[in-house]
């Protein structure tokens, strides 16, 4: 039996909450923005209220986004923030991601 | 055979280039440029009476004359805060109504410290010399740049590549630097122009007037800007 030692694959660490399109979006557009509104992410993603709604859910429920509701004069707004962990696992996604175009670039070379 | 698999959220080239793509246009959708470059540019021209009025001049019967821009101190030591206040003001409400949030606050606490600069500067300077003899002109010339960075049009080109570099805009950065270059090789914004057919008063005020139609004028610019690219 052999034993394959070295670095690990950066596809190994990635974590299915965040490597995901729209999830991913999302926490992009939070980070930058500070904070974000319910309808800006529903236009710079093009996705229903429905499955924003869904793809809210799975981060706060990981602990990566605080939803903050309230309204505006008589207008309700949902507000977005990411959290310190949401953060972090931005940052890893970005980091793994990279590692992975860097080793593919190298693989091709 | 494949060595390397393709993770199931896409292709990570992809997902690089869409994460940009979003925080780009968020920066976007933050940006107020005009805004702040108009109120920095009405605080400059707004500047001028003070400075004219506030002047102490006193001339010798050689012809030659001493002046203490005193109408400055007396403005832009709270006219720059309150400048970056209303500019953090209208970031927030800007970015608010898009739906986003702002990042304002390394670019305020950059604008009042660069406020604290001037009136340290000149009285540092008055501290020195009312214990030490004036030099012999000419001046070195990196004093004169200091001097010229150090009052309020200098400071107002650091704290504009500030927000360049907070908002990530390369337009703005050229245009500072411009702008600097101007009020610090061009303009002679501290001691004025020295024109026989024109008083001491009007040879002060003509290199405010220039650099506050420039500021207003790069709002211009930026606001056309935004407008064409909605």
């Amino acid at each position: 039996m052999t034993a394959v030692t070295g670095p690990a694959h950066p596809v190994t660490g990635l974590d299915e909450v965040v490597h995901q399109r729209a999830r991913l979006g999302i926490l992009t557009i939070a980070h930058e923005g500070r904070r974000v509104e319910f309808g800006y992410l529903r236009t710079q993603l093009e996705l229903t209220a429905g499955n924003l709604s869904k793809y809210l859910s799975v981060l706060e429920a990981a602990g990566l986004i605080a939803v903050e509701k309230g309204y505006e004069g008589r207008r309700g707004r949902t507000w977005i923030t990411l959290t310190a962990a949401g953060t972090a696992a931005l940052a890893d996604e970005i980091g793994r991601l990279r590692q992975l175009v860097a080793r593919v670039e190298t693989a091709g070379a | 055979m494949a060595t390397e698999s393709i993770p199931t959220g896409g292709d990570p080239r992809r997902l690089l280039a869409d994460v940009r793509a979003l925080a780009h246009r968020v920066r976007l959708d933050q940006r107020v440029t005009w805004a702040a470059l108009l109120v920095l540019g009405a605080a400059t021209l707004a500047g001028i009476p003070f400075d004219w009025f506030g002047m102490r001049v006193s001339c010798m019967p050689d012809g030659s004359c001493e002046f203490a821009r005193r109408g400055m101190l007396y403005y832009w030591p709270w006219a720059l805060p309150l400048a970056y206040a209303i500019i953090a003001f209208c970031y927030v409400r800007a970015a608010r109504a898009r739906g986003l949030g702002a990042r304002v606050w390394p670019y305020v606490i950059t604008g009042f410290a660069t406020s604290v600069v001037f009136p340290a500067g000149w009285a540092a300077v008055a501290l020195y010399f009312s214990s030490h003899p004036y030099p012999d002109p000419p001046l070195p010339y990196w004093l004169f740049l200091l001097d010229r960075l150090v009052m309020p049009w200098g400071m107002i080109g650091v704290a504009l590549l500030v927000l360049a570099w907070l908002e990530r805009n390369v337009a703005l950065f050229l245009f500072t630097v411009g702008y600097l270059a101007f009020v610090l090789f061009v303009v002679p914004m501290n001691n004025g122009w020295d024109s026989p057919h024109w008083g001491l008063r009007v040879g002060m005020a003509l290199p405010q007037l220039i650099s506050g139609t420039v500021l207003l004028l790069g709002a211009l610019s930026f606001a056309a800007a935004r407008r064409r690219h909605g």
